[in-house]
């Protein structure tokens, strides 16, 4: 009955294999929800309104996080405006008009070389052109980095979605006399819309907790200001300089701080998500 | 001492249509996708205001004879087109044509529906407006006209600000007869329009192209050979990029004069 113990032999085998893939999900499953259990703890439990209207405090005084969200949102929003019409075009013309050729593959290569690029280069980059020559830090500067981060993302997720167009589409539009281009920006485009955007909200998630980049870029500012050419506060950097800290309200505060960037990411990523769903839909 | 084979001869019964009928005029047409030639020497007419079907086995070249009738193989680098086609006497394949302006008369539909991602109604002025400059009332008027002319008026005449991609597949292939016909152009071509639809879609479609015909130079490009007896009035057969007849419907499917054509329309082969 050799076939039967090799039924047996197989179905143990497979029974050990489910077991670990069991395990190692469940590894995996528990220090994230380690970390979700201890950012609704710790940071949950220190939001109220003074979060959201007082400026990072010195120590022993009361305080929010008004300037840091501000400065975060600001950065975030800047590089994203940056990040969304380069990486656009770029993709665009990957998917459109580069084709094989030489440029193209060198773009493209070039590209999934920055995808992966580590963010505290990124930060020193920024820092050589941006910040040492004008003897300053500034929310620019900060936003420029995010923006280089963001922008390899946004540009490979449109290069691959105006890709998915069927070529019928653009045969289509440019059939009825519109030039390639009124086709592409009229018809493809709008086609590729929520792809498009999914891509962008992931790179806005990628980018909203980036601190390595903004260390040597946007430093850090403990007052209210709306002016980017200054060093400007954001929610990474405080979060950063807090944690370290001895002060146990700081630490409150950073902890705030994580929760709030940390369901800020969900909450876009749970929106990219339906994005999605719904455009393989239709 | 064997004799060397024989490169493979094509019988070929070219009729020439009536002097003065041809809205296109096609000489010596050869087509390259790189270096594979896959048309060798195509020459003949399509008739103004008649339906010309070309028909064949899959490969032959039908499309590609088509593609290059609005020159819409010029997106691709690569692919090029030697000889001569002439619309309305014009050459044009000469480099100096102006291609939008050339395919804004010469409208084309392809086999897939292709509807815009946009409104019904937008789908049809898309094509309008990049060459017209009509006020709201004109353009409802040519709206509501053009989706008459595709037999679509009445099933979405309620419903023109929803989206094109929520109609069905043979009311979309219409929607595109429809934008095509908007912008109007003076030849219509169509890949395979009927591949993708069913039986009652189908018979709308062709009931649509006998009447575009009043207005339109049809050339159909059709693997169904029934919907090419019915609609045309000339038919080519085509096989391995050679055109190998080519006259009326009616003698080329009665009474077929090269053998292969004849082995295609009985079904012998296809």
């Amino acid at each position: 009955m050799a076939s039967q113990l090799i039924i047996a032999r197989r179905k143990i085998g497979n029974s050990i294999f489910v077991a670990f893939c069991w395990l190692g999900a469940a590894v995996a499953l528990t220090f994230l929800a380690l970390i979700l259990l201890s950012l609704i703890t710790k940071g949950l439990g220190g939001i109220d309104i003074k979060i959201f209207t007082m400026d990072t405090p010195a120590p022993g005084s009361p305080g929010g996080l008004r300037n840091a969200i501000l400065g975060s949102i600001m950065m975030c929003a800047l590089a994203m405006v940056m990040a969304l019409t380069i990486g656009v075009l770029a993709g665009t013309w990957l998917a459109e008009y580069a084709g094989q050729s030489l440029y193209g593959k060198v773009v493209r290569f070039v590209n999934d070389v920055l995808l992966s690029a580590p963010s505290i280069l990124i930060g020193l980059f920024v820092y050589t052109i941006l910040v040492a020559p004008f003897h300053g830090f500034s929310g620019i500067a900060g936003a420029v980095a995010l923006a280089l981060l963001a922008v390899p993302v946004v540009t490979r997720t449109t290069e691959d979605v105006m890709n998915l167009q069927p070529s019928a589409l653009r045969e289509a539009g440019v059939a009825l006399g519109s030039p390639l281009a009124s086709t592409i920006r009229r018809i493809l485009w709008r086609a590729s819309s929520t792809g498009i955007l999914t891509g962008g909200l992931l790179a806005f998630a990628r980018i909203s907790g980036e601190t390595a980049p903004l260390l040597f870029t946007a430093l850090n500012n403990q007052f209210f200001s709306w002016n980017l050419t200054k060093p400007t506060a954001n929610l990474p950097t405080v979060i950063f300089n807090y944690a370290l800290s001895a002060y146990d309200d700081w630490q409150r505060l950073a902890w705030v701080g994580a929760a709030l960037i940390a369901f800020a990411v969900l909450f876009v990523n749970i929106i990219a998500r339906t994005l999605a769903r719904e455009s393989r839909r239709s | 001492m064997n004799a060397q084979p024989q490169a493979e001869t094509y019988e070929s019964f070219v009729e020439q249509i009536p002097p003065g009928t041809a809205k296109i005029d096609i000489r010596k047409l050869n087509f390259f996708y790189g270096k594979t030639q896959s048309l060798f020497g195509v020459t003949t007419g399509f008739a103004e205001k008649q339906v010309t079907a070309l028909i064949g086995p899959s490969g032959c070249g039908k499309s590609t004879l088509l593609r290059t009738l609005n020159r819409i193989y010029a997106l691709y680098p690569g692919q090029r087109a030697e000889g001569e086609i002439l619309f309305d006497g014009r050459n044009i394949l000469t480099g100096n044509e102006d291609l939008a302006a050339l395919r804004a008369r010469i409208g084309m539909v392809f086999q897939k529906p292709t509807p815009f991602p946009m409104s019904i109604y937008d789908n049809v002025a898309y094509g309008v407006r990049l060459y017209e400059r009509l006020n709201k009332a004109d353009m409802d008027v040519r709206v509501e006209e053009s989706l008459r002319r595709a037999a679509l008026w009445d099933e979405v005449k309620d419903k023109l600000s929803a989206s094109g991609l929520g109609l069905s597949g043979g009311q979309q292939q219409r929607l595109c007869v429809a934008r095509g016909v908007a912008v109007r152009p003076e030849v219509l071509l169509l890949d395979e329009p009927a591949s993708a639809l069913d039986p009652i879609s189908t018979a709308k479609l062709e009931e649509t192209l006998l009447e575009l015909k009043t207005d339109h130079t049809i050339v159909i490009v059709t693997h169904n050979l029934g919907q090419a007896a019915r609609i045309s009035d000339y038919t080519g057969f085509m096989y391995l990029g050679r055109l190998i007849e080519f006259t009326s419907t009616e003698q080329l499917f009665t009474n077929p004069r090269a053998k292969r054509t004849q082995d295609y329309v009985t079904g012998r082969f296809g």
